[in-house]
């Protein structure tokens, strides 16, 4: 804006640019305001009682300054492990699924045929309803007697699985149920990103014969990579927080097989009430959600891509 | 270009990708018709195996939600919160934004990066802190705690997004504004908001959105005065058993006002989800 207004006649040009600052300040503070007062405070209390022994409930346990004594258990405790391990693993299957998954969508909606947008808007919809609503209605589903997707699969001949009721199925249930409901969210943005591609770099490939799958590898791909990350990233964020439809449909069960970092944190803090060693755990996961998104952001070249956005 | 990626004019082929295109809707759309089909039947019906797919609808699990679960005080919480907390956001965040945007100001780059920061934060690390902070104020389980911090989660949405639609807008037309003489609040009130337009509808029904879904942080920071939709909805549900028809009809409930919404501003959606960065 000041390059510009330099070539207007307003009088000093410095004192142009300090009442730009200012009132720059001035938009800019309401929003730090809230940031400090319901952002910042609150982290910074936690990182307090994270050097803490707080536990309101027995008053009788020290509650003073234990030092990095939390952080040192959090490292020892089996639970912790297995949750963020079980976190990871949920992640990497959750957005490696709903990923492959939106980019054929996107690749089969792009054909455009008539009724394809009716189609279209139907498949968004699981992305909108409440990840609560989501948990009971695919819980009710889920039931293994009288569940109507073990109906379904008796209807194809297939035997009833036991859904959330056993380890193993339980972890791949909540996968179903995350794929479900946020490859919606993946395919808007991919179908956005696939429409908006420049049509020559696919006609020059036809004209040198390449087959679908080679265009697909060597030129789709490569072009929806800006689009594809930055998907893929905000789904990341939210895999690794997942905590309402788990916390609806097992509670972490059946024997902790989908104990997800948000469910054992929530156990600690509002079952056991340790609320210094839960804070210690909270920043441990906000440590690793950000070691994810950096280690993601350096190897997709995130950054770079920002910065050539910005400078266009 | 999609010439040029699948080979077309067979009739096979086409009816091939129909046949895909329905199944992948019909897997999407099934748990959500079969939530509303839930939500309508009788307690008689709704436990029949196999499962009913005709039957005769009643309203009575909406109106158990309503008598039993207190729905509608949930609804008028939810409202009034949700719909605070996004007007308080827009309004704060298209600000800062515009502040972004246009003014030379310090650190830029920093500060829009800690707002969008705030998209990262799992609501775990802050919730506890928010408890103990309430309860010391007196403000625990009143609409104002759940207003102030779905506010914040809503600020980098509106940062991130209106700073791209504002950059968006050629600065020329404010500079002939300016010269024409109008003041810097004249110039943005008249000039630039107006052609904000589209993208603060589309940046509201996403915050709303997400704050109208939210449960983790409406479970621990109300008790029995300020309960939001979701919160009375998880608790129809208990350990062992499950009331299905209640479950569904608050699923319904809930989940009706935010499709509705969405679908209708479905135009710059993706823009709004993807916090500016694609364009929808």
């Amino acid at each position: 804006m000041t390059a510009s207004l330099e070539s207007l006649p307003i009088a000093s040009d410095r004192a142009q640019r300090a009442g730009e600052r200012y009132t720059g300040m001035v938009l800019l503070a309401p929003t730090m305001i809230i940031m400090t007062v319901v952002g910042l405070f609150p982290l910074l209390h936690s990182l307090y009682m994270s050097i803490t022994g707080y536990r309101p409930a027995d008053p009788d346990k020290f509650q003073g300054f234990v030092g990095l004594g939390n952080y040192a258990d959090a490292l020892t405790d089996a639970q912790f492990l297995h949750s963020i391990l079980l976190t990871l693993l949920f992640t990497v299957l959750s957005v490696g699924l709903s990923l492959t998954l939106a980019i054929l969508l996107a690749l089969l909606f792009n054909l455009r045929l008539r009724g394809f947008t009716v189609l279209r808007t139907i498949i968004i919809v699981p992305m909108l309803i409440t990840p609560i609503a989501v948990g009971i209605t695919w819980r009710i589903m889920m039931m293994p007697d009288l569940g109507v997707l073990n109906y379904l699969l008796s209807l194809a001949g297939i035997p009833p699985q036991p859904w959330a009721g056993e380890k193993i199925s339980a972890m791949a249930s909540m996968v179903l149920v995350d794929v479900w409901q946020w490859t919606p969210f993946m395919f808007l943005i991919i179908f956005a990103g696939l429409s908006a591609l420049p049509k020559s770099p696919f006609e020059a490939a036809a004209i040198d014969g390449a087959s679908p799958v080679q265009t697909f590898f060597m030129v789709t791909l490569p072009m929806l990579k800006p689009v594809i990350v930055i998907a893929s990233l905000l789904r990341i964020v939210d895999a690794i927080r997942t905590y309402d439809t788990v916390y609806i449909i097992t509670r972490g069960g059946p024997d902790f097989a989908t104990d997800l970092l948000s469910i054992y944190l929530a156990r600690v803090n509002f079952r056991f009430f340790n609320l210094g060693y839960g804070a210690a755990l909270s920043w441990l996961t906000l440590l690793i959600i950000l070691a994810v998104v950096l280690i993601f952001v350096k190897y997709t070249g995130f950054m770079r891509m920002v910065n050539e956005k910005e400078a266009r | 270009m999609s010439s040029s990626t699948a080979p077309r004019g067979s009739i096979f082929s086409g009816i091939g990708y129909y046949l895909l295109a329905l199944i992948a809707t019909a897997f999407f759309a099934f748990p959500i018709v079969w939530m509303t089909l839930s939500s309508l039947k009788s307690d008689v019906d709704i436990s029949a195996y196999p499962p009913k797919w005709i039957f005769s609808p009643t309203l009575e699990s909406f109106r158990k939600l309503f008598t039993e679960l207190n729905a509608m005080d949930a609804l008028i919480n939810s409202a009034f919160i949700v719909c605070l907390a996004t007007l308080f956001a827009m309004i704060a965040g298209t600000l800062a934004a515009y502040g972004l945007a246009r003014f030379d100001v310090k650190n830029k780059n920093f500060i829009a990066f800690e707002v969008l920061s705030i998209r990262m934060l799992p609501p775990m690390v802050s919730v506890i802190p928010l408890f103990i902070i309430a309860k010391q104020l007196g403000i625990f389980d009143t609409p104002w705690l759940l207003i102030a911090v779905y506010t914040l989660n809503g600020l980098p949405f509106v940062v991130w997004v209106m700073r791209v639609f504002i950059q968006e807008i050629p600065q020329s037309i404010e500079e002939a504004a300016l010269i024409d003489g109008c003041s810097r609040f004249e110039c943005f009130w008249r000039v630039t908001l107006p052609l904000l337009l589209p993208g603060l509808a589309a940046t509201m029904v996403i915050i709303f959105m997400f704050a109208w879904n939210e449960f983790l942080l409406a479970s621990i920071l109300t008790s029995s005065e300020a309960r939001t939709l979701p919160v009375i909805a998880a608790s129809s549900i208990k350990a062992k058993a499950i009331s299905w028809g209640l479950g569904s009809a608050a699923g319904v409930l809930m989940s009706l006002p935010v499709v509705v919404l969405v679908l209708l501003m479905q135009k710059y959606l993706v823009r709004g989800l993807t916090l500016g960065a694609v364009k929808g």
